[in-house]
């Protein structure tokens, strides 16, 4: 093959490549989107009873709980002296 | 006196050869680069080291039946190790930023412009006397411009052997490189006012999405592009098995033990293709002009890329992040986020950088895929 035959091949190929990477990551962004909507509905029902029954739930780790608990006794006790 | 004569015939300075001791002094060059400049180290250290005890004289490592010359098969030539590279770098990738703003894709496929276009330079350089590429060496040499070292290796290793010591060098080399090359590209395309364009914060994403994301990958990649499952393939598994939550064991082998003694043996097979014969000649030198020019086209096209998003998107897009596209994990997405940082104190674009950053991982894969599909 010349040079100018391996031109017009490359260029081709940079043409179907490009197209190519496109199209797929395209369908990939299509397929994501589609997940996210379908995993969203999913996950609602199950999260809000999850949630509201308890405290804790929300977010606040138990270590956290006991160093408050504990700060608020040292205060107490720290005003009856 | 013959013996004595003998034992001189056995030393290394008898039996040196010039372009051996040009190799050598390479080697100690990259060892340099990686010890005192701290580029890319993991990998430049033992690819200079490689690259050493493959020059010495009489020792044959890289002859059959030498130590290099069976780690290189096992490894290289098989295609074994850059997919475990890839499975392992699938551990460590958090895709959370690609799904909560899946249009990052994008950007990472204009990047890939790099490769595309250096495939037509490496072809057009052939016009230049001495260069003989053929469209299996010019795609080898374009995967440089996917800024990811275990594609290039695989592509190189199954496309143009030959050329593999000197792609698998450029590849990481300009990975060192991107905070030098990216940010005058990044500041040239770009006005500063829309280098301040601040992103709205992204969503959280549930495990559940994460979960389903690497298996949606390897499907859609079942369907469309067998050819590159072997990549793709190896990186969802890493990908699963860091978000399944339920094999941490096997997610935190994969992202140290496995991935640190591949990349050992995979930069001394490398090294070992760094022979006198093969990487002193001209082609090298096109392989690293080609090498720097992939990487420039593919952050100027991540930008232009970025730039037109935000003409018509509603949700603002900076479009220094499009220069994140062209993989190099996570080393182009602190770039992007420190030139926002220099425009604007208070506008970290990190975050916003790694989603078009981990599609440049995904983009490079599929263009190495295709790359097999087409030319191999």
């Amino acid at each position: 093959m010349n040079i100018g035959e391996l031109l017009a091949t490359a260029a081709n190929l940079m043409a179907t490549g490009m197209v190519g990477v496109f199209v797929f990551l395209s369908l990939l962004i299509s397929a994501i989107v589609l997940m996210s909507k379908v995993a969203s509905r999913f996950e609602q029902p199950i999260d809000i009873p999850a949630r509201a029954p308890s405290i804790k739930a929300q977010g606040v780790p138990d270590a956290h709980i006991a160093a408050i608990s504990a700060a608020i006794a040292q205060y107490k006790n720290k005003q009856k002296l | 006196m013959e013996a004595l004569l003998n034992l001189w015939h056995a030393t290394g300075i008898a039996n040196f050869t010039f372009p051996a001791l040009i190799m050598i002094a390479v080697g100690c060059l990259l060892l340099y680069l990686a010890i005192a400049r701290n580029f890319e180290p993991l990998l430049l250290l033992p690819i200079g080291f490689g690259a050493i005890l493959t020059n010495i004289p009489l020792a044959g490592l890289s002859d059959p039946g030498g130590l290099l010359y069976y780690v290189y098969h096992i490894g290289i030539d098989t295609g074994v190790f850059p997919l475990l590279i890839f499975m392992g770098v699938g551990a460590l990738t958090d895709f959370s930023a690609l799904i909560a703003n899946p249009r990052m894709l994008l950007l990472g496929a204009a990047a890939q412009f790099g490769i595309f276009a250096t495939l037509f330079g490496a072809i057009l350089l052939n016009y230049v006397p001495g260069f003989e590429f053929t469209l299996q060496d010019a795609s080898a040499i374009a995967i440089i411009g996917g800024a990811d070292g275990p594609t290039a290796i695989f592509l190189a290793s199954k496309l143009a052997p030959d050329l593999l010591g000197a792609i698998a060098v450029a590849a990481y080399s300009y990975m060192a490189l991107v905070p030098i090359i990216q940010p005058p590209i990044m500041r040239a395309l770009t006005t500063p006012e829309e280098r301040q364009i601040k992103m709205p914060q992204l969503r959280t994403v549930s495990k559940k999405e994460k979960i389903i994301f690497p298996l949606m990958v390897l499907s859609l990649t079942i369907l469309f592009l067998p050819a590159a499952t072997p990549l793709v393939g190896m990186f969802c598994l890493g990908n699963l098995m860091r978000e399944s939550g339920v094999v941490d064991r096997l997610s935190n082998s994969a992202q140290n033990e496995i991935i640190n003694i591949t990349t050992i043996f995979l930069g001394l097979a490398v090294g070992s293709k760094l022979a006198a014969d093969k990487f002193l000649t001209i082609e090298t030198i096109g392989i690293l002009v080609l090498g720097a020019l992939a990487f420039s086209i593919g952050t100027a096209s991540g930008v232009f890329m970025a730039k037109g998003m935000n003409k018509f998107s509603k949700s603002p897009i900076n479009p220094l992040i499009g220069a994140a596209g062209v993989s190099a994990v996570p080393m182009a997405a602190r770039v992007v986020n420190k030139v926002g940082l220099e425009n604007n104190p208070h506008n970290f674009l990190l975050m916003h950088a790694m989603g078009p950053n981990v599609a440049g991982v995904l983009g490079s894969a599929v263009a190495a895929g295709i790359l097999l599909a087409l030319v191999g």
